[in-house]
């Protein structure tokens, strides 16, 4: 049965491997799609090649099409690095031809860094819309009691003077739009800072726990009176804040005392401790753990805790990656 | 869960004077056991930091609107131990950006240059998105998007554009709603189109080569699953005093479900005529299972990836057609009974 157990769980955390390599190779194992890629801007550029086009122009033209020809046989014979090698070519020259092409349109080839100044303003709203689209759901986590019909009616006003070609219109009410964004940005964000401030405190907690414990153990190793002196001050300027950002900057302080001190051996250990509670704090409101397993696995994260306390940290780390391994199973 | 995956215990049973005395009943067990795991623990102990690793892109998706500003949407694993997180930045060009935390709330931010900083206080996933001005140049008529990815992303092309010139190879490519949506590599990209008024129907690719892959994926994971299975009966079966029937029970919405038929599937399509046609398919199987589906099943039924799967589903939450709700922590997608209240 132990040999059965062993052999699955050998199984398992292959195709866990398995998994993640297949998502590059097979990906990378289509390369058909480089001639689907390499054929689409030949046809367009072929579309726009004309009598008036420069010798040169029409001559790399003809390169590129022989690349794609070699493209197409190498594919053929499934040669798949040299149908890489003809597509990089293919479109090194479709790129020189659409720069010549360009410079035969205008000849002040202007060259511009940032977003281009276009008359039509589609792109503008298209962008605002998306990020109103998830202010609103923030909002709606937050249960404000923001009206966003206002600025619905502006998305179907300026929608519909952009279809008019009512270009100025349609950027003034992109303005307004833009305008009430802020302001409706500013409310949630002012809903946000109060809850933020709980998780804040909240946080702050969970770490003078963890703190407490560092002191213990470094009062237990006998360190210095002068370390535990310092981390007993920061200790006290942390439990005392309040404000968000007074917290970071204790813990900052915090953070900056065990690094000057090498008390940080065990922090990543204690931060995976951190992610596996909360997996499995969400799979015990689940049914995807029966009970018993639950057991085990909250059994074997106290274990891990307590070889972290002994300072065992090789095996608190294997039995976490196993532990790990074996929780993700059972995550969506 | 199996406690036997934990043979550093056995270290005990070595004797101070470094005789190591076994049961001879048990040997071949223990010889025939210990190798397995031992390679299976370093299997694990050199995938789990790539995959689990603090601080490290779980997705990356771009878009690029035709004006040449850029979309970013990532989902980031951050140090839950830490009080915030210092993300760097595609750019110093910034605008609209929005920080989400585990459950969902805004956290808040500071933007230097192209760096911010995002209070994070104990959260470890987070949702960025914001939209950049830095990644696309312009000579002429031909666009240049240039990047250097920290990793594996996707790009979405704008709409009637053709690439013209790319230094790197694409590991996939789909189209979407006739924009071009193409799978990139981690490292520097450089990426030539242009912009075509001409609509190249028959030109376009029609072939998504996210479907061969997902089929391989699909036998993978199934095979994963099986195992899975398997092995939690052989646990149950060990622990016949303990065993509690319940694993994992993958419970079907569909028969549960409340009939939203109040609303017609072409109320919605018309409610949003700017829908994908893709996105249209999601919420056709969603009216058909009448109303309310769990996201994995929208994963099996489409054969798409997990992240694929979840922009759509955000997607038409942003445009009011669904809402999502939790379900053993699963994610339940839900047609809208009042499509009105988000109009």
């Amino acid at each position: 049965m132990k040999k059965i157990i062993s052999f699955v769980l050998f199984i398992l955390v292959s195709s866990v491997v398995l998994v993640g390599m297949t998502n590059t190779a097979q990906a990378q194992n289509d390369p058909s799609i480089l001639l689907k890629i390499a054929k689409h801007a030949q046809e367009q550029l072929e579309s726009q090649i004309n009598q008036d086009s420069s010798d040169k122009t029409k001559q790399l033209f003809k390169e590129g099409t022989q690349q794609i020809m070699a493209l197409e046989e190498s594919l053929r014979n499934n040669d798949t690095d040299l149908a890489k090698k003809h597509f990089l070519s293919t479109m090194k020259i479709f790129k020189e031809i659409s720069q010549q092409l360009t410079n035969s349109q205008s000849s002040q080839a202007e060259v511009i860094t940032r977003k281009d100044t276009v008359k039509d303003p589609s792109a503008d709203l298209l962008r605002i819309q998306d990020y109103v689209d998830n202010i609103k759901i923030i909002a709606k986590k937050y249960s404000t009691s923001i009206d966003f019909s206002e600025l619905d009616n502006l998305f179907v006003k300026a929608k519909k003077q952009i279809t008019d070609k009512q270009f100025d219109d349609a950027l003034q009410t992109i303005s307004k739009i833009k305008q009430i964004t802020v302001d409706f940005n500013n409310e949630i964000r002012a809903h946000a800072s109060q809850q933020e401030q709980s998780r804040a405190k909240e946080y702050a907690q969970k770490y003078l726990e963890q703190l407490d414990r560092l002191i213990e153990d470094v009062k237990n190793q006998g360190l210095s009176e002068d370390i535990i002196q310092k981390l007993e001050t920061a200790r006290e300027n942390l439990s005392s804040a309040t404000d968000p950002h007074e917290i970071i900057k204790q813990i900052r302080e915090i953070i900056s005392i065990k690094e000057q001190f090498e008390l940080t051996k065990n922090d990543r250990l204690e931060s995976r401790v951190m992610q596996i509670e909360k997996i499995l704090l969400k799979l015990s409101d689940s049914d995807k753990l029966s009970q018993v397993d639950l057991d085990d696995a909250k059994k074997t994260l106290q274990t891990i805790k307590h070889h972290l306390a002994q300072d065992e940290f090789e095996t608190a780390n294997k039995l976490l990656q196993s532990l790990a391994t074996l929780l993700e199973q059972f995550q969506d | 869960m199996n406690p036997e995956i934990v043979p550093i215990y056995r270290k005990k049973s070595i004797r101070k004077d470094g005789m190591l005395f076994v049961r001879t009943d048990g040997i071949l067990e223990t010889m025939v056991k210990a190798p397995l795991i031992l390679a299976g623990l370093i299997i694990v102990t050199v995938l789990i930091p790539l995959q689990t690793s603090f601080s490290s892109t779980r997705i990356l998706e771009l878009i690029i609107y035709s004006d040449g500003s850029t979309h970013v949407s990532t989902q980031i694993d951050v140090d839950p131990s830490e009080p915030d997180f210092e993300l760097d930045l595609f750019g110093k060009s910034i605008d609209n950006f929005v920080a989400v935390g585990d459950a969902g709330f805004l956290l808040s931010e500071e933007i230097v240059e192209d760096k911010a900083i995002i209070d994070t206080f104990g959260s470890s996933s987070i949702i960025i998105d914001y939209d950049i001005d830095d990644l696309i140049s312009k000579e002429g008529r031909v666009w240049t998007f240039s990047f250097d990815s920290p990793s594996d992303y996707t790009l979405l092309m704008p709409k009637n554009s053709v690439i013209v010139g790319m230094s790197g190879l694409p590991n996939n490519m789909e189209l979407v709603d006739e924009q071009t949506k193409l799978g990139l590599t981690a490292g520097l990209s450089e990426i030539n189109y242009i912009f075509t008024p001409i609509n190249p129907t028959t030109h376009k690719p029609t072939i998504s080569s996210e479907s061969s892959f997902n089929y391989v994926n699909a036998v993978v994971i199934g095979g994963t699953i099986i195992a899975a299975v398997t092995c939690v009966v052989l646990l149950l079966k060990r622990k016949e005093s303990k065993s509690s029937p319940s694993i994992i029970q993958t419970e079907s919405i569909s028969e549960k479900q409340i009939e939203t038929k109040s609303i017609d599937i072409e109320t919605i399509f018309s409610f949003r005529p700017e829908m994908r046609e893709d996105d249209k398919e999601i919420v056709k199987f969603i009216f058909h299972k009448g109303g309310q589906v769990l996201e994995s099943e929208l994963r099996k039924k489409f054969l798409q990836p997990r992240t694929t799967m979840w922009r759509a589903v955000k997607r038409l939450e942003r445009l009011g057609i669904i809402e999502i709700d939790k379900k053993d922590l699963q994610n339940l997608v839900k047609l809208k009974k009042n499509l009105e209240e988000e109009k």
